[in-house]
Parts: structure tokens; sequence; C-alpha cells
């Protein structure tokens, strides 16, 4: 995986697979790949947020810090997903804690330069904003459903 | 099987008490606390000659008649299940002692029950609890006892107006064409009363061999016909059964069981009536030392919150639910569980309902108006 | 309570518990504990995954619990139970040498048959995992009969996990998949943090859709949202098995407490594929 390309980890990504040749190629000009050991941070609550990710593989937990209790990991992100929306939404800064909880790779974008490339491309840009729109309702179903906690004893339900 | 005969009101009386000499507790109909019900009965005079019912959504009287008929009225508050599935019901008991507990399961009490003056609705109602309670794969114990040694005398429907039933459209009625053992049409004249005696079983022929009877002319025959059919030209009520079960199958959630929902009390009158709802609930009852336990099982009704308690909590929680769930048992899911309906037309949830909520009307209000059945089996 | 020896008068009554004795106890969480059985009079019983029986203690009730493995021996039982009310609070506080009453096996089994030669979806939520560990283990015991075999398991947190030996187990066999996640790590927690049905796209390379058999178990929502996500990977209504629970009160379709629409689920389910299901899946108190 180590010396694969970020166009060759586009044309496999669930989020970017089906995109057109050309496509993947502009994107991956804005592209690089990182690995995270466990216990990196992808990203920390109230830092500009300056990038997007797309896990390729391992696994990402999103969190925040409680004072007196740590890491609070709240829903995690697997390979084949993605992580980070705010840099879309002013004023782009991480809301929360992104940690690897495994050994990761990521194809990281630029945020600025996938702005400038939303803006020339209008229509990669809404193919885009849709599949993260999808992400971001994927997450927010699974939150609704951990809000009922629905394993918990019967008669507190 | 023997011809028709006739037996006079004397015969009856007879009959009554050959029943019991052969080791039969009868029950039969019996005028109390303004109602015609079933009970023991040991002589003619315990039955309501002379008395007929008056019957509407939400009404049951009683009165005085011109004649003396034996059996002019419809059924009423009780049915047959009060003694074939009687509740409530010992299914075991425990005992504890030094060696652990013992259990057992208590002796019926061996009574042989003949049931006197059953309409051919009830008929069919025994019949579909033979279906729920003896078909398998598990059999109730109890009433399959009971309900092999009953005796069945039926009663022909006739001399009175049938407000409240609707045998004809399910098919079960008025005339009582198999499942008893004797079959009675009463004929009252003012000079004669007698009855027209039809035989469906060896056992019924057995019992009718030792009464006073004569062979029926065609003409007490034509009478006894004329009189049944006149019954069903009259029938108060009907319902459209072609196509009824997918109807409400896929009227669910119409609105009108809302509207349904704002009148309905939720009492389970209509349960207790049913001659053939069969619902129970099962409770250990210990005795203060903890000594002796005793699983006993009672007569329950969808119509209670209790009903569906499951893991912490009902899940029929609106009167909507619940009476949909009642109705369409009935009307509908039975069909597909026990292959017939599980009303009989008998009118009784119609009448015995305090506000008067008649299922025919409900049914039909459902079915016409909801959507089509398309995609719904 | 007194546990001790028990004799049953033998009736053929159905609603008469035979006598068994808790050969084994394990405490599986804070409220959950397995119980091994073994019967004192019918050393053939044997009851088939997915099924269940009602247990009694006497003088306090009787509850459907279905079974969570498979016996070592015919006669014998194993049961997961989770105390939450006064019956469950007695088995849960049993020991080895008690004796307790039995009734059963009653309802449908898990669709094991069906299942061979296909790949095979395990899907739990919460104690769902016990009626489906009995196919699990059944499944292990014939492994070669079937294809992919996927364990996806849902719990509130990771000290409410079931089997924690077995899942380590399972997990270290290569032949089969187990993904697990919770609804609230603690610290220690390094595993996946979400809901179930979430886990489904991460295997769907290991599925072939119109070969797959998924048997869920679980609480009702999450058994909803289970089944859209296995529809959205394209498998057909009647390859989805789901055990349901209601109140079943006898165990044998008499006294109706635990009817779904045309079903008592006591003898028509509990395991029923959803494409019978899916004509009731919108209608709300049924």
């Amino acid at each position: 995986m180590n010396d694969r390309s970020p166009l060759e980890l586009l044309a496999t990504h669930p989020f970017t697979a089906d995109l057109s040749e050309d496509q993947q190629a502009h994107l991956a000009t804005c592209a690089r790949i990182a690995h995270y050991a466990p216990d990196d941070y992808l990203l920390r609550e109230g830092q500009p947020a300056t990038a997007f990710y797309l896990i390729v593989s391992g696994l990402v937990s999103i969190e925040l810090f409680v004072p007196g209790h740590g890491p609070r990991p709240l829903q995690t992100v697997e390979g084949g997903s993605a992580v980070g929306w705010s840099w879309m939404l002013a004023p782009s800064r991480w809301e929360f804690d992104a940690r690897a909880l495994e050994p990761t790779t990521a194809v990281v974008f630029d945020a600025e330069q996938l702005r400038a490339l939303f803006r020339e491309d209008c229509c990669l840009g809404l193919r885009l904003v849709q599949r993260l729109l999808f992400v971001v309702t994927e997450r927010l179903k699974a939150a609704r459903l951990q809000l009922l906690d629905l394993y918990g004893p019967p008669r507190e339900r | 099987m023997a011809s028709h005969m006739i037996i006079d009101v004397d015969g009856l009386g007879m009959l009554i008490t050959l029943l019991q000499r052969e080791g039969y507790r009868v029950i039969g109909p019996t005028l109390r606390d303004g109602a015609i019900g079933y009970d023991v009965i040991s002589q003619v005079d315990d039955l309501p000659l002379g008395w007929e019912d008056e019957q509407d959504a939400g009404r049951y009287r009683v009165k005085q008649r011109q004649d003396t008929a034996v059996f002019g009225y419809a059924v009423g508050p009780h049915s047959w299940k009060r003694f074939l599935y009687p509740s409530p019901v010992v299914l075991w008991r425990a005992r504890h002692s030094a060696d652990g507990w013992r259990i057992n399961q208590p002796a019926e009490d061996g009574a042989r029950l003949a049931f006197l003056g059953v309409r051919s609705c009830d008929l069919h109602a025994i019949m579909v609890l033979d279906r729920v309670l003896l078909r398998g794969p598990y059999v109730d114990p109890s009433y399959a006892e009971r309900r092999r040694q009953a005796f069945l005398v039926a009663v022909q429907c006739a001399h009175f107006t049938p407000r409240t039933c609707f045998c004809v459209s399910l098919g079960t009625g008025p005339r009582a064409t198999h499942g008893f053992d004797l079959a009675l049409t009463e004929l009252v004249q003012p000079q004669t009363h007698r009855f027209v005696v039809e035989v469906g079983s060896a056992r019924g022929a057995a019992i009718l061999q030792q009464l006073p009877h004569r062979p029926a002319q065609p003409s007490d025959l034509a009478a006894a016909e004329r009189a049944i059919a006149q019954t069903a030209a009259s029938m108060g009520r009907q319902l459209q059964t072609a196509g009824l079960p997918a109807a409400l199958l896929a009227n669910l959630e119409h609105p009108h069981w809302d509207t349904i929902a704002q009148r309905c009390l939720a009492c389970g009158n209509c349960t207790l009536v049913c001659p053939t709802c069969f619902c129970f609930t099962a409770e250990e009852r210990t005795d203060l030392t903890g000594a002796t336990t005793e699983r006993i099982r009672h007569l329950d009704t969808c119509f209670t919150l209790s009903f569906t308690y499951t893991a912490g909590k009902s899940l029929r929680q609106s009167i909507r639910s619940r009476y949909r769930q009642w109705l369409t048992h009935k009307l509908a899911t039975w069909v597909e569980q026990f292959g017939t309906f599980g009303c009989v037309g008998c009118g009784r949830c119609i009448t015995w309902c305090p506000v008067g909520i008649d299922l025919t009307v409900e049914a039909a209000t459902i079915a016409s108006t909801g959507q089509t059945t398309k995609g719904v089996e | 309570m007194d546990h001790r020896a028990l004799t049953t008068q033998v009736t053929g009554s159905p609603f008469v518990p035979l006598p068994f004795l808790v050969i084994g106890r394990r405490r599986e969480t804070r409220d959950t504990v397995t119980l091994r059985l073994r019967s004192l009079c019918d050393a053939t019983l044997h009851a088939q995954p997915g099924q269940f029986m009602m247990l009694s203690v006497y003088g306090i009730g009787e509850v459907p619990i279905s079974i969570s493995g498979l016996p070592r021996r015919p006669g014998e039982l194993e049961h997961t139970i989770r105390a939450v009310g006064s019956v469950t609070r007695h088995l849960v506080a049993l020991h080895r040498g008690d004796h307790i009453g039995v009734r059963g096996p009653f309802g449908t089994g898990w669709p094991l048959e069906a299942a061979y030669g296909q790949d095979v979806l395990l899907i739990a939520g919460g104690l769902g995992l016990a009626p489906l560990r009995s196919a699990l283990v059944a499944i292990l015991r014939e492994r070669w009969r079937y294809r992919q075999v996927v364990v996806l398991y849902g719990a509130r947190s990771p000290a409410d996990l079931l089997y924690r030996r077995d899942l380590s187990g399972w997990q270290q066999r290569a032949k089969i998949t187990v993904y697990v996640t919770v609804d609230h790590p603690d610290p220690s927690w390094r595993g996946q943090v979400g809901v179930v049905p979430n886990l489904i796209r991460q295997v769907t390379a290991l599925f072939e859709p119109t070969n797959t058999v998924a048997m869920i178990c679980g609480p009702e929502i999450m058994m909803r949202f289970t089944v859209r996500e296995l529809q959205k990977h394209g498998i057909p209504d009647e390859r989805i098995f789901l055990s349901l629970e209601r109140n079943m009160q006898c165990g044998i379709g008499l006294c109706g407490h635990c009817q779904f629409g045309p079903f008592f689920l006591c003898k028509d389910g509990p395991v029923l594929p959803y494409s019978r299901l899916a004509p009731y899946r919108d209608i709300r108190e049924l």
C-alpha cells in the first residue's frame, strides 16, 4: 500500500471510484497519502480545518477530550469512508478530534486547493458534496440510533 | 340415521332427565338477572318458557311472549366456551416438601356435559374452537376432554327476530346441519307445542330411542323449514365476507380505526361474550407459606394494556391498535391461521358493547372506503 | 427459594414443566448469566438453534428463553439469561445443583440447512447474540457446509459484550469473520464505536448477496435498520431471517399473546423470513 500513488487509491476508494479518470486525476493533484500510527491525531478540535480525509485502511475514532476522562470516542470510521467536513463551512475549524486507533492510511486533500477545484468544476464539486452529504447522513443516522440506547435495560429504555 | 321424529314438551323434560341419568350435567338456557344465559338445569321449567329477548347494538332486554315457546329468543351473553373452556383452570400444582418440589396436574372433575339449546352459530363456534385448541401441534388437554364427552342438543333458530344476528352472511346458520347429536326445531302452535327432532350421531339416536317419539309428518317438516327460513329472511345484520380479509389487511392504517377508538372503551365485553375468543393469561399463585404454588390460566382479552406486555412495555398502547387487533383477528388473520373466520355471526359483541359498536358496520366501512387490496395477499 | 430435587408426575400436558438440573453457570456480564441444564427425565430432548424453552421458577412464574448453545449431549440445554424481571432475576440467581422446570422446545429454528453452500451473515444486537450463538456453534461444527461466515455484533458497552471468551476464539479462527461495535466505549476499548448496520458495508466484499443467508436478532429498531442496509446491498427478503420477541406465555399457540399479524410467534416464529414479515413492516402497534 505504501508504494501506491494518490491516483491509484482514488481509483479504488468507494468515495471516488466511479468518478471519471479526468476527475480522479484532478483530485489527485491536491491529494497526498498519509500514514498514522495508533493514537496519532488526524485532526484536533479547535484547529483550522485545512484538509479532507478519505480513509483507505485502518480505524479512526471521532471523539471529544473530556477533562478528567480522557478521549471519549463517539463513533469510529473505517477504511472506505471519509473524515472531516468542517473545511467546507466557515469558520473552518475542527469541532471534534479524529484519532487513529489502528495503523491507518488516508488520502489527504488540501482544503484550499479542493475548494478552488470545486469553483472551477462545479459538476465535480456537486458530486463530491452529494457523497459527503451521504456520509454525513449515515453518521447522523448512526448517532440517532446510538441515542436510543437500544441495548440498555428494557425498563430504562 | 333415523328420519325426523316428533317429541312433545314432556318429551323434552324426559330428555333432560334421561341425559342426567346417563351421567351428564345438563346445561341449558335459563332466565337469570334479566338475561337468558346458560346454566345447569334439571327440568323443563328451568328453561325460559314464554320469554323472548329484544336486542340491538348496546341493548338487551327480555320480555314475555304471547306464547309458551321454550327457545323463542336469540343467543344471550353466555356461550358454551364457558363450560368447554372454563376460566380459571389450574394447569398444574406444585407442592414443596422435604424432598423438594413435586408437581402434578389436577385431575379433571370428570363431569360429562350435555348442552341443550345450542344454536347453529354456536355449533360453528365450537368447531372454530376445535380448530384452534385441538388441531395441534399442541392440544389443550382440558378442552379436549370436555369436548370429547359433550353431548350437543342443537336448537334450530325460529320464532324470534334476529336483530343483531348475521349468521347467514358467514354461512353458519340459522340452520344447524351438522356437529350435533340431536337437533330440535320448535313448533309452537296454539294447540300443539312439539319439537321436530333430527339425529346427528349414533349417541343421539340411542338417546332418542329411549324417548316417546313418533315419526314427523310432511306438514311438520314443512312448518319447521318455514320457521327456519323466516329467521334467515329476517336477519338484522349482514357482513360482506368476500375479499374481506385482504381488504382489512390492506387498511391497517385506515383513519377509521381512530374514529372507532374514540368510542371504544377497551372494556373487553366483546371478547367476554364472543364464543370463539380463546386468549388466556397464565399466572402463578402461591400460598402464604410458599409450600404450594399453582399455575392458573384465566381468559384474557386483547383489549387490556397488559396483553402485549413484553420486556417492560406494552406493544399495543393505543385503543385503536387493540380494537384493530381484535377485529382483524376475527375477520382476517384468523382465516390465514385456521382456515375459517373467527366470527360466526352470533352478534353478541354488537349487543353487549356498552357503546354499541357494530363490527359489521366498522368492517364494511374500512373495507369499502379503504385502499384497494392490490399488493397484499 | 428452595431449588432442590423435584419430581413431576408425567402427564402429557403441554403446560406441565419437566424437572431439569442446573449443571453449570457462567457469568457473562453484570446482569447476565449462562446456565447449562440437564433433563432429569428426558435424555432424548433435542432443541434446535433458534428455538426457545419456557423456564419456570416455582412460585414466581415462567419465561421464554431461547437456546444459546448446542448441548454436549442430548437432554442438555444452554440458556443465556438477563435479569430484567422477577422471573429472570430468580433464574440468574440459580446455582449448580438447583432444579428448575422446563417446557419445550418450541417454535421455529434458524434456517441452517437452507444456508448450506451459502455465505452466512449472523447479525446480533445486545442480548440478540444469545439465540445466534446456538446457530454459530452449529455452523462451526459443520463449517465445511458453508462458504463465508460473518458475525456482526453490536453491544451497549464493552462490559456488556456477551461470550467474551468465545468471541476472541471465534475472531482467531481464520475461517470466520467477526466484527464487533459498541455504542459507549470505555477507556480501554480500541475497537469500533457505532451501530451494527454500519458494519455491513465493511463486509460487502465477503458475501454474494443472492447466495447469502442473513440471520438477525436484536432490538426491533436495530433489526429494522439492519434489514434496510441488507436490502441496499441486494440481499433478497426471503434470505433475511429475523428472530422476533413477544410475550410468549404458553409457547404452544394457544394463549394468543404473541400474535403479530397472522403469526403466533411462539409456533410460526420466533424465526421468520423477512419476506413474510414485510407486509406488516410499517404497521404501528401491530
